[in-house]
């Protein structure tokens, strides 16, 4: 078990997500990363040659995301990394998974059925299942439990 | 003997001249007696509007032999040469696609002056439109097109590549089976595409991507946070007023890709909701790109096609934009009075102010200076180009390229820079609405609103405003404003008081300020939606409504009072 994952969006609907991460770094003692991942798919209909203008606005921006998250762990006694990946959000969480031997990954629970860049129930349930697949790691989904 | 000398040189001088003038004047003489008569007319349209490229010939009235044939001219005229031996029973025919062939018969007295050798002037010429298949498959080519775009199935570029091809398409392989079905040929379609707008556009395109990367957007959107100490009443509306000066020189998609990151981490930072920044930001930058030629893709097509300058642009724009902008902020105050309320300053977290104060650098001052340099010199050419005609585009081209030569980047990064999926949009967009053009969609509508405002210009300024600010609300307002160009332009020659392009602001402020009223309203909101999305701060299209729509009747309305107070009381 080499750690936990917890992939951030930012906003109000990913501090139960950020919450449900710190208090499992905090049983389990493993350490935290949180993972924000930049997706441009949005600019594919109106400034598809801007990809790579905004591709390091949002890169920081995701940073800055992460930097908030750290801080609120840290005032909870919990050290947490940030990493920030560009691509497709679940491939990305697989791989880090991989690359950190997580034994844990948090997740949010869908909030918008039709919101594209984060997943639907169904998706999300798919998902998990895969995941756990993949990375041997356990899905705790923020508000739901361990999977 | 040396003044005489002078005397006798001066003589010889002016002799010189007066044998010149002499000579000169006897060759014209003999040039107008050798000259052979002709028929001269004009061809106008039931809008009185000259029709150009119309086949008209010459031939008697029992045969079908053509004597003669030209074509007119732009401005509607032409001179058909008559033939030595001139018969009796002359017959005039005007042939043009989409209009209804007319035939013409020449008085008697007509053809004995033309037997004379005098040339003749025809009365006006009324060609009446046709409304053949083509009128309907270019008009539906082009509604096809609007939905595509609007609904988001196919690129835009994609969307109007394909409006073109297919109207070339129904024109070149339809046309062998029914001549109906003939909209135009290629060399008539890229009449339609106005360079002007392309060159203007693709100058501004590199100037950009060299500022972009310099870092001053999120240094001045770090200084606004200074400025304000954090008090985020000020905050807001230095943030709108940076915002929208910025979208007034630059495109107002390339601010907000670059002022929304910051400003969600100066939101964050500071512990406020983003939205409350970001909505009134992407508002202002509407309502402010179109104080400037060059600030809006809309205004680009507008001044080149009427004609508008950047002073005009500035002066006749300028003080209804500060008006709308004033609205614009109370408004934000108010529909945000709680989110502003509920923090500030005092809970930036010194992690986070940390972290906004290394990323608020300016991160290649030396381009920065240079470009600067630049900038004024296009300003103050954009500025005085109308006294040297110098043409928008010149100077766009010319900026790009000192630019390029001073700063000396990595040229094929510059090429990449450069958009070209929009320029081909543009050109594809040209030649659609072209089409709908050509068959006379254009002159129908024009007839529709005419016939609804008659000779009123106050009625004309109201409808094309209001209209264009509320379709431009569904229907993206670059081909909306295309097609509106023409519409307007007849307005424009038949209203009395209309010759001072007042009808064109009207557009101007309808279509750009229109795009507040819904999210695909304008590309600059999808983009700031996509960006706030990704930081866990959805924009709904219910939010953005909800938001938007009261912004675009006060910007409009107040936008608006200016222009009936500069065009009808000042």
């Amino acid at each position: 078990m080499g750690g936990i994952v917890c992939a951030v969006r930012g906003g109000p609907d990913s501090q139960p997500t950020i919450d449900r991460a710190i208090e499992l770094a905090q049983e389990t003692e493993l350490t935290l990363h949180f993972l924000y991942v930049v997706n441009l798919d949005f600019l594919s209909f109106t400034a598809s040659t801007r990809v790579h203008t905004i591709s390091k606005e949002m890169r920081q921006m995701g940073e800055f995301i992460l930097l908030a998250a750290q801080a609120k762990a840290a005032s909870q006694g919990v050290e947490a990394g940030g990493v920030v990946r560009k691509g497709n959000v679940g491939e990305e969480i697989v791989a880090l998974c991989h690359e950190l031997e997580a034994g844990y990954v948090v997740l949010g629970q869908p909030r918008l059925q039709h919101d594209e860049s984060v997943f639907t129930q169904q998706l999300l349930d798919e998902f998990v299942e895969e995941a756990e697949r993949l990375t041997g790691a356990k899905v705790v989904l923020a508000g739901g439990g361990v999977q | 003997m040396r003044r005489e000398l002078r005397f006798w040189s001066l003589v010889a001088l002016l002799a010189g001249v007066a044998a010149a003038l002499v000579l000169g004047s006897l060759g014209g003489a003999q040039a107008e007696e050798s000259l052979p008569p002709v028929i001269t007319g004009l061809v106008i349209d039931s809008q009185d509007q000259p029709v150009e490229s119309v086949l008209v010939t010459l031939s008697t009235a029992d045969s079908e032999a053509v004597l003669s044939e030209t074509e007119t001219q732009a401005d509607g005229r032409f001179a058909l040469p008559v033939p030595e031996i001139i018969p009796a029973g002359l017959l005039i025919h005007f042939d043009r696609p989409h209009f209804a062939e007319t035939e013409l018969a020449l008085s008697p007295e007509a053809v004995e002056a033309l037997q004379t050798g005098e040339s003749i002037v025809l009365p006006d010429t009324v060609l009446p439109r046709q409304t053949s298949a083509a009128f309907w498959i270019a008009t539906a080519i082009f509604v096809i097109m609007l939905v595509l775009i609007a609904t988001g199935v196919l690129h835009n570029t994609l969307a109007a590549l394909l409006g073109a091809s297919l109207v070339f398409l129904v024109s070149y392989l339809g046309s062998p089976l029914s001549e109906n079905l003939y909209i135009f040929g290629f060399e008539r379609a890229l009449s339609y595409v106005d360079w002007n707008v392309i060159f203007l556009i693709m100058g501004m395109m590199i100037v950009i991507a060299v500022i972009e990367r310099t870092g001053i957007f999120q240094w001045l959107a770090f200084a606004a946070y200074r400025l304000s100490r954090g008090r985020l009443w000020l905050l807001l509306p230095i943030l709108m007023v940076v915002t929208g000066v910025a979208s007034a020189f630059l495109d107002n998609v390339t601010t907000m890709l670059l002022m929304t990151p910051i400003t969600i981490q100066i939101a964050l930072a500071i512990g406020v909701n983003p939205l409350a920044l970001l909505l009134p930001e992407v508002l202002a930058s509407n309502v402010v790109g179109i104080s400037t030629l060059i600030g809006t893709p809309t205004n680009i097509l507008i001044g080149s096609y009427a004609g508008i300058s950047f002073n005009d642009f500035l002066i006749n724009q300028t003080p209804g934009v500060v008006a709308a902008l004033t609205g614009l902020v109370f408004y934000s105050w108010f529909i945000y009075r709680r989110d502003l309320k509920t923090s500030g300053g005092g809970g930036m977290s010194s992690v986070l102010l940390e972290k906004l104060e290394e990323r608020a650098q300016i991160t290649e001052p030396a381009h920065l200076r240079k470009a600067a340099w630049i900038g004024l010199g296009m300003l103050v050419l954009f500025v005085i180009g109308e006294q040297l005609h110098l043409l928008p585009a010149v100077t766009a081209i010319i900026g790009a390229t000192a630019l390029l030569v001073w700063i000396r980047p990595d040229i094929e990064e510059m090429i990449e820079a450069v958009d070209w999926t929009t320029l081909v949009f543009f050109i594809s967009l040209f030649i659609v609405v072209g089409a709908i053009q050509e068959v006379g969609l254009i002159s129908l509508i024009a007839d529709m609103i005419g016939g609804l405002v008659g000779e009123n210009l106050v009625a004309a300024m109201l409808v094309v405003t209001w209209f264009s600010a509320i379709l431009s609300m569904v229907v993206a307002n670059i081909p909306f404003t295309a097609a509106m160009l023409p519409v307007v332009g007849y307005l424009t020659a038949t209203i009395p008081g209309a010759e001072s392009l007042v009808l064109f602001y009207c557009l101007s402020v309808g279509s750009a300020m229109g795009g507040n009223g819904s999210l695909i309203g304008a590309s600059a909101n999808m983009v700031t939606a996509g960006i706030s999305e990704r930081s866990g701060h959805p924009i709904s299209y219910v939010y953005f409504f909800k938001k938007g729509f009261p912004a675009l009747l006060i910007t409009v309305a107040l936008a608006m009072v200016w222009l009936l107070i500069r065009f009808l009381v000042l």
